[in-house]
């Protein structure tokens, strides 16, 4: 039994966005000199959880306690009173600033209303020590890389003397020297009575640096436990481990032996030398936490932003297409993740967003036939299931149909590879299994369908193999026989190195 | 806690980060030297006190309308309005400077009218979240229809005095804007000062680190509706009575200096000594191109190509990184 309150805490929050909830009944309890891990897959509600500590969002239910007392109307600034200092995984500073000067940003120390450069100098120097960042204090953090800029986030948090520290993803953009400092660190201000919340995606630093660990599942606390005698493996399946039901149709196999894509020593944006077939007839699922450079092989390949590579063939054709109506003469499809900015145009027409496609490929003066028009639009609908008035701008429709319109509007061309970025991302579970459905038929149809997504359940259960990216590399294929939600976090947080010969 | 402490010694941090600042402006004093130099040449006058005079009352109203528009674009905003308001400025100097109010009252009330000014337009747009684009636009037209109701047609009088004072032979002008800078380097030493930066470049995490954003903001529209109206007053002094429309080109010559000084339309980037020197570069430009006998026509083009070739060549070299 614990006697000290803990520094922070939440008690049975509940918070929903637009009615959808993103977090039920949780409770997590930093107590001080203790490094406190909070785990969860994407989407779990870490950053909502983190938001609500903060005083950054207002929980809808349940309540919020700094010292064991209840804050009734938790805000920032009074977060920042009570010595809560949070190190975001988007950073806060501010480019053309220098260090010394993002790090006291917001708490400048003042003489004469003026800022005290030479206390400012003094007090950003000792945080700055803390991290080990000894870059000139004068340099603009513009021209800092990444990782510097981390560390800089840091030890701004530090230069607020803070009680409570807390990190999210802290080491996603550090070296192995930065994130060992980092560490030590961490130990020693635990030491010092400080209580930490650290949210990780890597495993080993986890079990190497905290005590506590808070597992989250789909908006709700499924282990509260100290960290003693648990192992990777264990907490992989406290983080996973739901039942799929028959959200998934059944899987037979389709995959041809003729590759549809062929690459070699492929790079594009953050992806590196990737060698990579993808067969007609098969779903190959594109796994892996979030923003590892799964998007940019889909838009490398895609001719959406440029790749090189040692060699490539697209459905007999030698070489990439290199931009995106040539891919889309090649047979490609692109279906992006945020279907409201670059998927759809929200305040047009249905008709005309199904239409787009069409029209890049006629020629640029002939006259449209809108009864032509309307007559594949109604036949789409119908082959999709899309619901509602053709002429109705398509942001009246909910998002699962936006996401149909969004993969109708390809399939005029008939195409013979599909890139999906994370498709059932925000749809609701009847339209998901109905985009599954359509997924699996495709495939059946012959044709390459490659799902970039977040879910891992829908790796598993929908995919003829899975290949799992980790900091821009495929780290791991898996064939249907490997395939499991727990072998695809694992490659995912690189748990184990593991390849499963394709 | 005793491991986060402060250092004995941290050395100077100040004059070091003033130095990197001047960094990307570099290539750009080079520039204006050249020109200066160009100038110097076709018109020797300008080593002389009273030509020297004369070329900064030139280049004065143009400084500080560029200064206006430099500190709305650090936030991440832009105004349409300048134009309208130095005219302003210049119509209620033109009325009140010779009446009972005096030299001193006339002054006041171009300083209240544009801080009033400045202050309401930043207002709607930080408060209500309005385009700063729209609502500058549609506050050029109150403000240049209030500057007719006051002055309908050219008129009103500057006292003479005032205006030998800053547009004789004098070297008054130089002078206030070195008292302008040095006020903004004071400005920029303050917490809300250089917080425009945060402000202008990142403004949620600036929030989150506990950055007053919404006054820093409304701060710099106030600033830049006081350089505007000030502006408007010295126009006022260098033709001796008040026109209501005479800031009109103010407006895109403004954002050309601005742009000319590096400052950037996303907010946060560029340095107010960046925006000087893109007014004076402008001001050369316009003297030099005149000197050597172009035609208004030709002058304009030329104008217009050079600021897209300055706009173009930092982003050239920012697609070769």
């Amino acid at each position: 039994m614990t006697t000290v309150p803990p520094l922070l805490a939440a008690r049975g929050v509940s918070k929903a966005f637009f009615g959808n909830p993103v977090l039920r009944g949780v409770s997590i309890a930093l107590q001080p000199g203790r490094v406190h891990a909070l785990l969860g897959e994407n989407g779990a509600g870490k950053s909502t959880l983190i938001n609500l500590l903060s005083g950054a969002l207002r929980p809808d239910s349940g309540e919020i306690e700094v010292d064991g007392r209840a804050v009734p109307r938790m805000t920032p600034a009074l977060a920042r009173q009570a010595g809560i200092a949070v190190v975001q995984q988007e950073l806060s500073l501010t480019a053309s600033l220098s260090i010394a000067e993002n790090i006291g940003l917001g708490a400048y120390p003042k003489r004469f209303g003026l800022i005290d450069y030479n206390e400012l100098a003094s007090r950003a120097k000792a945080a700055c020590a803390l991290v080990g960042l000894n870059e000139p204090l004068s340099t603009p953090v513009g021209r800092l890389a990444l990782g510097r800029r981390q560390m800089v986030e840091i030890a701004k948090a530090l230069y607020r003397k803070p009680r409570v520290l807390i990190l999210d993803e802290p080491t996603s953009s550090l070296s192995a020297t930065e994130t060992k400092i980092l560490t030590d660190l961490l130990e020693r201000l635990r030491a010092e009575g400080i209580a930490i919340l650290y949210i990780s995606h890597r495993l080993n630093e986890v079990m190497a640096l905290c005590q506590h660990v808070t597992v989250l599942k789909d908006g709700t606390c499924t282990a509260d436990r100290s960290l003693a005698g648990t192992d990777a493996a264990g907490l992989v399946r406290l983080m996973v481990g739901r039942d799929p039901g028959d959200l998934f149709p059944k899987w037979r196999p389709s995959a041809s032996s003729a590759n549809a894509i062929s690459v070699r020593g492929f790079s594009a944006g953050l992806m590196r030398d990737v060698d990579l077939d993808i067969r007609a007839g098969e779903v190959l699922g594109i796994g892996g936490l979030v923003g590892q450079g799964q998007e940019d092989l889909l838009l490398g390949l895609y001719g959406a932003i440029p790749a090189r590579m040692a060699s490539a063939t697209v459905n007999g054709t030698s070489g990439l297409p290199g931009g995106v109506p040539k891919a889309n003469a090649l047979g490609l499809a692109y279906v992006p993740a945020d279907r409201k900015r670059e998927g759809l145009h929200l305040i047009h027409p249905i008709l005309t967003n199904m239409m787009l496609p069409a029209f890049a490929r006629l020629p640029a003066l002939r006259l449209r036939s809108r009864r032509a028009e309307h007559e594949t639009g109604k036949s789409l609908a119908a082959q999709l299931a899309i619901k509602g008035d053709l002429g109705r701008p398509a942001q009246a429709l909910s998002g699962g149909n936006q996401q149909k319109v969004a993969l109708a509007k390809w399939m005029p061309h008939d195409p013979l590879v599909l890139l999906l970025n994370d498709p059932t991302r925000g749809v609701d579970v009847e339209t998901k299994r109905e985009i599954y459905l359509m997924l699996r038929a495709f495939a059946d149809a012959g044709k390459a369908v490659v799902l970039l997504s977040s879910d891992t359940p829908e790796l598993v259960h929908l995919c003829d193999r899975v290949a799992v990216v980790r900091e821009g590399r495929i780290t791991a294929t898996l064939d249907r026989a490997a395939l499991s939600e727990e072998a695809i976090v694992s490659a995912a947080m690189g748990a184990e190195k593991q390849k499963v010969a394709a | 806690m005793s491991i986060i402490r402060s250092a004995k010694s941290a050395g100077a941090l100040y004059w070091p980060v003033q130095a990197h600042r001047n960094i990307g402006v570099r290539a750009l004093f080079l520039v204006v030297l050249a020109f200066l130099v160009a100038y110097g040449v076709l018109f020797p006058g300008l080593f002389t006190a009273s030509g020297f005079g004369k070329f900064t009352q030139s280049w004065f109203p143009l400084a500080l309308v560029a200064m206006a528009q430099a500190i709305l674009m650090l936030t991440g905003g832009i105004s349409l309005a300048i134009g309208a308001t130095v005219s302003l400025g210049a119509v209620i100097a033109a009325t009140t400077m010779a009446g009972p109010l005096g030299v001193a009252g006339g002054a006041a009330a171009v300083a209240l009218a544009g801080l009033g000014i400045g202050a309401a337009t930043g207002f709607i747009v930080v408060k209500l979240r309005l385009p700063a684009i729209v609502v500058t636009l549609a506050g050029s037209f109150i403000i240049g229809g209030a500057a007719l109701l006051i002055l309908p047609r050219p008129g009103g009088a500057i006292p003479a005095w005032l205006s030998d004072l800053l547009a004789g032979d004098t070297p008054a002008a130089f002078l206030i804007l070195v008292v302008i800078v040095l006020l903004w380097k004071l400005y920029l030493a303050t917490p809300l000062g250089l917080s425009l930066y945060a402000a202008g470049e990142n403004p949620v995490g600036a929030y989150r680190s506990g950055v007053p954003v919404d006054a820093a903001r409304v701060a710099a529209y106030a600033i830049s509706g006081l350089l505007s109206t000030s502006a408007g007053l010295f126009v006022a002094a260098q033709t001796g009575s008040g026109d209501p429309v005479i800031g009109t080109a103010f407006t895109l010559n403004s954002i050309a200096a601005a742009v000319l000084g590096g400052i950037g339309f996303l907010g946060g980037q560029g340095t107010m000594r960046g925006a000087l020197a893109g007014s004076l570069l402008l001001s050369l430009m316009i003297s030099v191109m005149f000197f050597l006998g172009f035609t208004p026509v030709a002058q304009y083009v030329a104008q217009g190509l050079i600021i897209i070739g300055a706009v173009a060549i930092p982003q050239f070299r920012k697609v070769q990184q």
